[in-house]
């Protein structure tokens, strides 16, 4: 099942005399779990991007007047409202995890002057901050603070 | 782990550019021996099957990075795979993303291209008097094991190329600079020696850009000397971006 | 169109990183409780009412959470949205793509930023 690369893949800027065949996808591109992960990773993005203009929704609603919000917020209640926010949540969570556990540990600058932390200290760290914010925003906007 | 000698399958991709049109592939019946990795099976086929198979290889000890080739769909070093972790029948390919040039060789030019492009030498802003002084006392640039472990993972490529074959980004971006040539880059970047980051750092926003990865991570996974490219080239895009806002603030050419 | 991308591409890095790290974590608890917890009555509706809605979000702070939970995931998810594309071979039609999809996000933000504003 391997599919054919962009045919310029790793081509030369100079050409070689000989003829070469071109390139390959790696068969394995499918199958792989870790590549089905990365490619779900990718694809909370249009989770993201259709969650980013809901909110815009309800803040704009918020700006026009009572009566606009209560129905867009009444709005939420819908089964597919529900269904989507499930699924926001679940890509959340794994984007959360991709991103703060296993990539931003590695990304730590070098050789300037900040010290190089050990990877476990910098992913709880920020582990921490997104449970920290989390808590933040889940208390206020469930009316127990402020 | 070793089961002793059986016979397995290899399915080997064969590619002759005055013959054929498109690669294909032949299968072959090869005896192994216990220890056996999956480089001695396809040099046994060389030397008792078929002479006019074509491969890459040398060392033997994953220090050489010639002998890189699909095994089974994934890239691999084939002098440090062994035969034990597969079944009875076994398919190699030669490096995905690469032109081929005949069976298991690829054309690698294009990977040298991208190599020089990311100036993988020290630059010193000039050759200063002080350089010169006191040369037999303290080396031409002196380092402390500090500033030699902030890049030395990095400086540790075999340039084998199975990076450049598992990643998405290489496969359907071809002006990509890609994992081995963007770490190299970097390692000198982090060199406490070097001088040279502003220029790479331009190269690294340039036609190639450090940007397009999009941190499949596949670089790393397949890595047999655990460089961790993926690393490297998402450092050197926070270098990049760090050296762009600094070029808004300050006029060119300044700090 | 590509040079174009190209040239503003720092930018574009640092919006997706920002969503990608600050967008998710505002997102967990903002769909935790308005997208799960309210809808299904875990917690009572009038937690955000109108009057307290808008008190939250019409001071500063309140209004910059408010753009930040629309402006940067608009970003991380138009940003990841190209590279999928890229993916699936998209290299002649990345110019087009990235384009289109930079310019929605950028849409999203300027409007979040009126609707942050009109609050």
């Amino acid at each position: 099942m391997a599919g054919a690369a962009h045919p310029e893949a790793m081509a030369p800027r100079k050409k070689g005399p000989t003829r070469t065949a071109p390139p390959m996808m790696p068969s394995s591109w499918w199958s792989a779990p870790r590549i089905r992960i990365y490619l779900l990773f990718g694809a909370t993005g249009l989770v993201y991007l259709l969650a980013g203009f809901l909110i815009l929704r309800l803040a704009w609603a918020l700006g026009s007047n009572p009566m606009a919000w209560q129905s867009a917020f009444d709005g939420l209640s819908n089964p597919l409202y529900v269904i989507f926010h499930l699924i926001l949540l679940v890509s959340v969570l794994g984007v959360g995890i991709r991103a703060f556990v296993r990539m931003m540990p590695k990304m730590q600058p070098r050789g300037g002057p900040l010290p190089v932390l050990p990877p476990a200290v910098v992913r709880g760290a920020i582990c921490g901050l997104w449970a920290g914010i989390t808590l933040f925003m889940v208390l206020v906007l469930s009316g127990a603070i402020f | 782990m070793s089961e002793g000698k059986k016979t397995i399958k290899l399915e080997i991709t064969r590619f002759d550019p005055d013959v054929d049109e498109v690669p294909k592939t032949e299968e072959y019946e090869v005896p192994t021996e216990p220890g056996w990795k999956v480089l001695d099976a396809v040099n046994y086929v060389k030397d008792h099957l078929d002479p006019s198979l074509s491969h890459r290889w040398s060392c033997r000890m994953a220090v050489c990075g010639s002998c890189g080739m699909m095994v089974n769909g994934e890239p691999k070093l084939t002098c440090k795979t062994s035969l034990d972790e597969y079944g009875d029948s076994i398919k190699v390919e030669p490096l995905a993303n690469f032109p081929i040039v005949r069976d298991l060789v690829v054309e690698i030019d294009g990977f040298m291209d991208k190599f020089k492009s990311v100036k993988p030498w020290i630059i010193r802003a000039k050759e200063r008097a002080e350089d010169m002084e006191n040369l037999n006392e303290r080396g031409t640039y002196s380092q402390s094991p500090d500033e030699l472990s902030a890049f030395k993972q990095f400086s540790m490529c075999i340039n084998c190329l199975l990076c450049y074959s598992a990643c998405p980004v290489v496969a359907n971006e071809p002006e990509f600079i890609g994992p081995a040539a963007i770490a190299l880059g970097h390692r000198y970047n982090t060199d406490s020696r070097d001088e040279g980051a502003a220029e790479r750092n331009e190269v690294f926003r340039g036609e190639g850009t450090v940007f397009s990865c999009s941190f499949a991570n596949e670089c790393s996974e397949v890595c047999p000397k655990n460089v961790d490219p993926a690393s490297a080239v998402n450092q050197a895009k926070l270098g990049a971006v760090v050296d762009w806002a600094k070029g808004l603030i300050l006029p060119r050419g300044g700090a | 169109m590509k040079q174009l991308l190209l040239k503003i591409e720092p930018i574009i890095w640092l919006l997706f990183g920002a969503g990608l790290s600050i967008g998710t974590m505002l997102l967990t608890g903002f769909v935790l409780v308005v997208g799960l917890a309210i809808p299904l009555g875990w917690v009572p509706a009038d937690a955000l009412d109108y009057e307290r809605a808008h008190a939250l979000a019409s001071n500063l702070i309140g209004r910059l959470f408010l753009l930040g939970l629309i402006a940067l995931p608009l970003w991380k998810g138009a940003h990841h949205l190209r590279s999928i594309s890229l993916d699936f071979g998209g290299e002649s039609r990345d110019g087009a793509v990235g384009s289109l999809l930079y310019l929605l996000a950028a849409a999203g933000s300027v409007a979040g930023i009126v609707a942050v504003i009109r609050i």
